[in-house]
């Protein structure tokens, strides 16, 4: 008598209209499609058998687009997407060149490709350290690259630290010299988003850290809600009688280690009050590895809690969405076609990298792994071609010899 | 494809007349916070007295089922058992005990079966009912638990989430959610966060795929013809929730009706019956009517 899982969301998925950014529809990245709709699109993107192919860059139905930056997760499991934003130029010419090749990096190739870029973009955890350890030849690498005049830059997912907090443990570990303004991270970028898309005095409501309240208020965006919940009652009903702050336009999820039931309450109704508060998430990385091969709940699980409870989309400003490369594109003088994407994952990184057309560099010191890279390369999906970098390494310690005069 | 028909007249007669019993939702059908949907309790009652069957099955996992016996009586329910109550608390429970205590067992070879729950104490209570030990909060301990069962938790908190996905990384334990639900009315118009937006975070942080026991999924149903063996060609689904309720009525093969006083408007159900989809319109309701008190006139005197 097991419960068939009839997929619930089917139906709410298909009432809710687009969300106001004009992200597209389907669900967020990580969560396997319950669509009734998206069954059929499945069969779509994994059969490429039976259907006569469209044209390059086109799914085997000819009706698929690439999803870009919103496939995540649901592409790592082979579900693919369904109806996601029209590809943009680059990306259709990417799909229609037959895919990257994930080639080791090494050598006359290796000496070539940092030869031809001016500029690299590199993942923090996994890539440079971990956990308060710089992996091992990471800072010689990039003393190197910084030696040949090659603009370094650091483009984290991760909400806890602030921009001068990283520079800080860059120095510490014992990397080059960086300025605030090189570092990339979604506290930043979120601060930054809301100060383009709110009115002026409009404020924020905030599941976060104190470094995202911090990158708030160096925006000049009040904001309210970081920290344990400010109950004032033991019950719901209590919750839901607290009084609303009238200046608050938009809901900002980060990793909130204070996340609870009464802040969720706080966050729906404030989404629930006006058509036009926003929702904003840092990003949507599901787990935090920790040292030691464990791992907490990520930033993601708590965007996800949102989203659900309010039935609608958040705007992701962190890695894959194009919104954290273009807040790196709008500070530097940056040429795609002379930039590598450093990092350890498909889904954040290397997608990322890929749909901004830059040049993908996988590192296998953190959370992704070369069989899963197969596995995409392996596969008909074009969803799932945009997760496989251009080279890895096993480590960027790897770089060191190609960067010897 | 069902037509969403305004029940009454000759039509509600010949409805009524045929069915040897009806399945009601909770909230929204026969209350709204602390009231009653007026003239509910005298449906119950008429029906009682034409000897059709009335049961109840809820969603909701806060009350356990001792529980909602005395709120039915409180707001003037008369004559509702525990036993024709079926709730998500109940239902989770019996899932558990099912699927941990009997034949598969533990799979450790344990005598005793352990579940993390998220969630307050009637839930608690029930899973205590039904057998199985519950693990606390913060526990640290080496034993290993074999199910994570996630409820409505207005206590719900990151550490929580964190120490479930602990004991979700062995793949032996299950996931559990009581109901699917996003969210919930409150009396005076606003939503409270549901247990589905509760699992959408553990499932997020744990990469797996809750099992969900409430509508619109079957098992309740299957828990309900295990009891009374009703006939679902002779039953009607009421409820006021179009994604739960009436795809759940679709599901175990009832005839449906929506009551418009609660989640549900009319012109969502009109929107299902316009799609496309397959999904979408199966979540259309044979009928409708603006509350349960229309049902009444459909009952001989």
């Amino acid at each position: 008598m097991n419960p068939s899982l009839t997929g619930y969301y089917a139906g709410r998925a298909w009432l809710a209209a687009g969300p106001p950014n004009g992200l597209g529809r389907p669900p967020a990245a990580g969560q396997p499609r319950r669509v009734g709709g998206g069954a059929a699109s499945r069969l779509a993107n994994e059969s490429g058998g039976s259907r006569p192919r469209g044209k390059a860059g086109k799914g085997p139905s000819g009706r698929f687009r690439p999803m870009g930056a919103r496939v995540g997760r649901s592409a790592a499991n082979g579900s693919g997407g369904g109806a996601g934003f029209a590809p943009k130029r680059g990306e259709e010419a990417m799909a229609a060149t037959g895919g990257r090749r994930c080639r080791r990096l090494e050598g006359e190739t290796a000496r070539a490709v940092l030869a031809n870029a001016d500029t690299l973009l590199f993942d923090c955890d996994g890539v440079l350290w971990r956990g308060e350890a710089a992996l091992s030849g990471a800072p010689a690498a990039l003393g190197r690259l910084a030696a040949a005049g090659k603009r370094l830059c650091y483009v984290t997912n991760n909400s806890s630290r602030t921009r001068v907090a990283y520079t800080e443990k860059l120095r510490r570990l014992g990397f080059p010299p960086a300025e605030p303004r090189h570092v990339f991270g979604s506290a930043f970028c979120a601060a930054r988003y809301l100060r383009q898309a709110l009115p002026p005095g409009a404020a924020a409501y905030v599941l976060g850290s104190p470094a995202l309240a911090a990158e708030l208020e160096a925006a000049g965006i009040p904001h309210l809600g970081p920290g344990p919940a400010a109950l004032p009652g033991p019950a719901p009903a209590d919750w839901a009688q607290a009084p609303l702050e009238p200046a608050v336009r938009a809901v900002l999820v980060g990793f909130d280690e204070h996340f609870s039931y009464a802040k969720l309450c706080q966050a729906l109704r404030y989404l629930l009050r006006g058509p036009d508060c926003l929702l904003v998430g840092t990003n949507r990385d599901h787990r935090l590895p920790l040292e030691g091969g464990s791992a907490i709940p990520g930033t993601g699980c708590l965007v996800k809690a949102v989203e659900t409870a309010a039935e609608r989309e958040a705007f992701i400003v962190g890695k894959p969405s194009r919104y954290i490369f273009d807040c790196v594109a709008s500070e530097f003088d940056i040429d795609p076609a002379r930039t590598i994407m450093v990092g350890d994952r498909l889904d954040t990184d290397i997608l990322m990298g890929n749909t901004c057309g830059l040049t993908t560099l996988l590192t296998l010191t953190g959370v992704s792994t070369l069989e899963e890279v197969r596995g995409h390369q392996e596969s008909d999906c074009p969803a799932r071609q945009s997760l496989v970098p251009d080279y890895y390494v096993d480590s960027i310690a790897d770089l060191l010899p190609a960067l010897e005069d | 494809m069902a037509s969403c028909r305004r029940l009454s007249g000759a039509a509600l007669r010949e409805v009524l007349g045929s069915a040897q019993g009806l399945l009601f939702d909770c909230d929204g059908v026969l209350w709204a916070g602390e009231s009653a949907v007026p003239g509910a309790p005298e449906l119950l009652e008429r029906l009682q007295r034409s000897g059709k069957a009335a049961l109840f099955v809820s969603n909701n996992s806060r009350r356990s089922v001792a529980e909602l016996e005395l709120r039915f009586s409180r707001l003037g329910f008369r004559g509702v058992r525990a036993e024709h109550v079926f709730s998500s608390a109940l239902c989770s429970a019996l899932f558990l005990r099912q699927h941990l205590l009997s034949g598969g067992g533990a799979g450790d070879g344990s005598a005793v079966s352990r579940v993390f729950v998220l969630g307050g104490e009637g839930l608690r209570g029930e899973v205590r009912n039904a057998g199985l030990r519950l693990v606390g909060e913060g526990e640290q301990g080496a034993e290993q638990v074999h199910a994570v069962l996630v409820g409505y938790d207005d206590q719900f908190t990151f550490a929580k989430l964190a120490q479930a996905c602990a004991y979700l990384r062995d793949p032996r334990c299950m996931l559990v959610a009581t109901d699917p639900d996003p969210w919930h009315p409150l009396s005076d118009g606003q939503r409270t966060p549901g247990t589905g937006s509760l699992t959408a975070a553990v499932e997020t942080a744990s990469g797996r795929k809750a099992l969900v026991v409430g509508k619109p999924n079957t098992y309740m149903f299957d828990c309900i013809v295990e009891r009374f063996g009703i006939d679902p060609s002779r039953t009607l689904m009421v409820g006021d929730r179009l994604e739960t309720d009436i795809l759940f009525g679709k599901n175990c093969g009832l005839s449906t009706i929506l009551t418009l006083t609660g989640v549900s408007r009319l012109e969502e159900a009109l929107a299902y019956m316009a799609s496309d989809s397959a999904a979408a319109k199966d979540m259309v309701p044979n009928y409708y009517v603006n509350s349960i008190a229309e049902l009444i006139p459909g009952l001989d005197e």
